[in-house]
C-alpha cells in the first residue's frame, strides 16, 4: 500500500493505492469439466441441444433450461471468425502481451460462437469471416487459456500429440484489481492523532454518540462530521465482550495461532471500541471485566515502514475486574 | 388520467450527485447527500421512509459488503427495512415497487452508487463476466461491445459514421443537461479521424468514467397525493435477461430489451422521450428498434450514458431524466431504460406518466 498525491477535477486528493486479488478456485462440474479436459487433450468438445450444437457447453438448454443430456461431440479444431474487437493496448489479464484481437469464432461443426483471442500482428489481417485454427499451449491444465491463441489458417498449431490425463475437475481464476481509493480529511485526522498518541472520536453534535475519528457522519443523524465534533477519549477501558479467532489460512492470512479480539467499553464515556487486539494475554486468559489501557508502538517499533499503525492493541492494567454483569450487553 | 387505485405507484422525489472523473468522496457521502436530497425534494424525511433499497458492486467499490457501511447513509435506526441488489440501482427501484405493491408500506426510496474511477474499467469488467469462458481471457465490457458493433456495421444496419453522429448528437444535447460530464458541439469528421480504442469502437462511442449517486422516491398513490402535486405514475415497470455469453445470442438484436418494453406496455400509448442506458452509440439504434420507438421519439436529451456514465447508477439516473421530462418539460409519457451484463444481456424498462 502507497499514498500518491493525485490532481482531481478541483482538488488535490490523497491516495491509498491497494491491489486486491481474488484467487478463486472453482469445480466445473459434469460439463464444463469435459471440455476443459478435452482442451488439455487438445481438443474441442461442444453439446447437443435438440438439433443444435452448442460450444463452448452448457449444462442447460438455453432456450428451456431442461438438463441437457451429456451428449458431446467433437468440434473444429478450425474455425471462421463471427465478428471481432482490436485490442491495441493489452492489460496484464489477457492472454497475449502484444496488440491482438477477441473475436467469436464458430468452431466447425458447432452453431453456436467460442469466445477467445487472435494472434496476428495488425489489425489489417483480421477480417470477419476468417478462418483460424488454434494454437495450444505447451503446458496445459484444462484452462480456456490451454488454447493461447488462434492464428489465421485451417491448421491446429499443437503440441506433442494430445495424450489424455486425467479428467479436469478443477480451475484457478487468479484475479486482481488495483484501487486508488481517495483519503478522507477524517481518515488523515485519525491517524495524525494515533501518531501522536491521542485517542480521539467525533461527537454528534444532534445525538451526542461518540464515532471513532474517521467516520465522516453520524449513521442515525445523517449529520457531517468535522474537526469541530473531535473529543480526547480516555485511554483506559473494560472489555465486554471477545471472540477467540481460529485462522484459517486462506490467501493472504499471516496470523498461524488462535488470537483474542475484545469489545472495549471506554472509561467515562459511552462508546465501545470494536475488534481491538490484546497484548501479551493468553486466549485462555481473557474474559469480560477485564481491565485495559492503550499500548502504543515503541519508537522502534514506528520506526518499521511495514507496522500498519501507532495503536499495538490493549494490555491489562492489573486493577481488579468490573463483575457488572450487565456489561456484557454492551458490544456497540 | 385519473389515478383511483391505491395500487398506482409514482415518482414524488429523486436527487443526482455531481457527475465527476474523480471524487474525492465515498461512496457512503455521495449517498447521504442524494439521500438528503432526495426525501427533501419529496417533502418527507428520513423516517417517513418505509423500506430502502440500494444498487452498488463491491468489485467497483473495492470493498467487500461495501452496501453494509452504504446504510449509513439511510438513517437506518430505529431499524429500517432494507435490502441491496448487485445491480444498477434501476433495479433497485424495480425492487421497491414490487415492494411496495404489497401494500403494507407507503413510501421506498431507491438508490445507485459507484465510484468506478478508481480502477482500470478494463481489469474491473471481466469480473462481471462468465468465470469459466470468459473472465479468464481478460474479456471485458468494451471488448465485447466493440464485437456487437462490428456485428452491426457488418450485417449492415449501421456504420462507423452514423455511429459518430450518435456522439454528436447526445453531446450537443448535453450541454443543456448541468450533470452532464461530455458535452459541447463536435464534428463528424475530426471524430471519426481519431484513432481507435478498441475497434470499431473510438472514445466517441464510449461511455466516460464517472463517479456519481443517485436516489428516488416514490409512493403509493394516497401518500403520493398527499405529499405531491404532480406525481409521475409509474404505468409499466419490467425487466427480462437472456443468456450471458454474447457468443449464443443473435447480437444484432436484444430480445431481453423487446421483453422488457412490450412488458411494461411500450406499444399502449406514445412515448414521447426515451432515457435509454445505451453507454455505447451502436447500443442507441439497436435498443431504439428492439423497443419498436419510432423517430417521433425523442432519445437521451440529457446525453444519456455517453454525457455521464456513474456505474451502478446510471440506469436509475435515466428513469430521473425520463421523469424529470414530465414534472419539469411537461410530457405526457416517457421511457427509462437500463442494462447490465455484456452486450445488453439484462434489460429493464420503466415508462411512466403524468396526470
Amino acid at each position: 500500500m502507497r499514498t500518491s498525491h493525485e490532481r482531481g477535477i478541483a482538488e488535490v486528493t490523497i491516495t491509498v493505492e491497494s491491489t486486491i486479488k481474488f484467487p478463486y478456485k472453482r469445480s466445473l462440474g459434469p460439463v464444463i469439466g469435459p471440455f476443459m479436459t478435452a482442451l488439455a487433450e487438445q481438443r474441442f468438445i461442444a453439446i447437443r441441444s435438440g438439433s443444435r450444437v452448442i460450444c463452448p457447453p452448457l449444462e442447460w438448454d438455453p432456450e428451456t433450461a431442461a438438463e441437457l443430456p451429456r451428449d458431446f461431440v467433437d468440434v473444429g479444431p478450425a474455425g471462421t471468425v463471427c465478428t471481432w474487437s482490436w485490442v491495441s493496448r493489452p492489460t496484464e489479464q489477457h492472454p497475449l502481451d502484444r496488440p491482438f484481437a477477441f473475436a467469436l469464432i464458430k468452431l466447425d461443426g458447432a452453431d453456436t460462437a467460442l469466445t477467445h483471442v487472435v494472434d496476428v500482428e495488425s489489425i489489417d489481417q483480421m477480417s470477419t469471416g476468417m478462418r483460424v485454427a488454434p494454437r495450444w499451449r505447451a503446458e496445459r491444465l484444462g484452462h480456456i487459456t490451454d488454447v493461447e491463441a488462434f492464428v489465421p489458417g485451417e491448421e491446429a498449431i499443437t503440441v506433442n500429440g494430445g495424450v489424455p490425463g486425467e479428467p479436469v475437475t478443477m480451475m484457478s481464476y487468479d484475479a486482481s484489481i488495483t484501487y486508488k481509493i481517495p483519503v478522507s480529511d477524517n481518515t488523515i485526522k485519525a491517524h495524525e492523532a494515533t501518531a501522536q498518541g491521542r485517542l480521539v472520536g467525533l461527537k454528534c453534535p444532534v445525538c451526542e454518540r461518540i464515532y471513532a475519528r474517521d467516520r465522516g457522519f453520524c449513521p442515525i443523524d445523517t449529520v457531517e462530521l468535522t474537526d469541530d465534533h473531535e473529543v480526547e477519549l480516555p485511554q483506559r477501558g473494560v472489555v465486554t465482550s471477545y471472540t477467540i479467532i481460529t485462522p484459517v489460512q486462506y490467501p493472504g492470512q499471516t496470523e498461524t495461532e488462535p488470537f483474542s479480539r475484545v469489545m472495549v467499553l471506554i472509561d467515562e464515556i459511552d462508546v465501545v471500541m470494536m475488534y481491538q487486539p490484546l497484548v501479551d494475554v493468553p486466549v485462555e486468559d481473557v474474559r469480560i471485566g477485564m481491565r485495559v489501557a492503550v499500548v502504543w508502538a515503541s519508537e522502534a517499533e514506528k520506526a518499521d515502514a511495514g507496522r500498519p499503525g501507532n495503536l499495538v492493541g490493549w494490555m491489562p492494567t492489573g486493577e481488579p475486574d468490573n463483575t457488572d454483569p450487565s456489561l456484557a450487553n454492551r458490544i456497540m | 388520467m385519473s389515478r383511483t387505485r391505491n395500487d398506482d405507484i409514482a415518482v414524488i422525489g429523486w436527487s443526482v450527485s455531481p457527475m465527476e472523473r474523480h471524487t474525492a468522496k465515498s461512496e457512503t457521502q455521495m449517498l447521504l447527500e442524494v439521500v438528503s436530497g432526495a426525501v427533501d425534494d419529496a417533502g418527507i424525511t428520513r423516517a417517513d421512509v418505509d423500506f430502502t433499497c440500494a444498487g452498488s458492486c463491491d468489485y467497483v467499490a473495492g470493498v467487500p459488503f461495501s452496501f453494509v457501511q452504504n446504510t449509513d447513509a439511510i438513517g437506518a435506526w430505529p431499524p429500517k427495512s432494507d435490502s441491496h441488489v448487485e445491480m444498477d440501482g434501476a433495479w433497485a427501484l424495480y425492487e421497491s415497487w414490487v415492494r411496495l405493491l404489497l401494500g403494507d408500506m407507503d413510501i421506498a426510496l431507491a438508490m445507485g452508487s459507484g465510484r468506478s474511477s478508481t480502477s482500470d474499467p478494463a481489469i474491473l469488467y471481466p469480473m462481471e463476466m462468465d468465470p469459466f469462458y470468459l473472465a479468464p481471457l481478460g474479456a471485458d465490457h468494451a471488448n465485447l461491445s466493440a464485437m456487437q458493433a462490428r456485428t452491426l456495421i457488418d450485417s449492415g444496419m449501421l456504420t462507423e459514421r452514423q455511429m459518430a453522429e450518435i456522439a454528436v448528437r447526445t453531446r450537443r444535447d448535453a450541454k443543456s443537461n448541468p450533470l452532464a460530464q461530455v458535452s459541447g458541439d463536435f464534428d463528424v469528421e475530426e471524430l471519426l479521424a481519431a484513432d481507435y480504442v478498441n475497434a470499431p469502437l473510438r472514445l466517441h462511442d464510449m461511455p466516460p468514467i464517472t463517479d456519481g449517486a443517485c436516489a428516488v422516491v416514490i409512493a403509493r398513490a394516497d401518500k403520493a397525493r398527499e405529499l405531491c402535486e404532480n406525481p409521475v405514475w409509474i404505468t409499466g415497470f419490467a425487466h427480462y435477461t437472456e443468456l450471458h455469453n454474447p457468443g449464443m445470442r443473435d447480437l444484432r438484436s436484444s430480445t431481453a430489451a423487446t421483453l422488457a418494453a412490450k412488458a411494461a406496455g411500450v406499444d399502449e400509448a406514445p412515448i414521447e422521450v426515451a432515457e435509454l442506458q445505451a453507454s455505447f452509440t451502436h447500443e442507441e439504434p439497436l435498443l431504439v428498434e428492439a423497443m419498436g420507438l419510432g423517430p417521433e421519439v425523442s432519445v437521451n436529451p440529457s446525453g444519456g450514458p455517453l454525457a455521464a456514465n456513474p456505474i451502478m447508477a446510471t440506469g436509475l439516473v435515466r428513469v430521473v431524466e425520463a421523469a424529470r421530462q414530465i414534472r419539469v418539460h411537461g410530457r405526457h409519457r416517457t421511457l427509462a431504460h437500463s442494462s447490465s451484463g455484456p452486450c445488453l444481456q439484462q434489460n429493464l424498462v420503466c415508462i411512466m406518466e403524468g396526470d
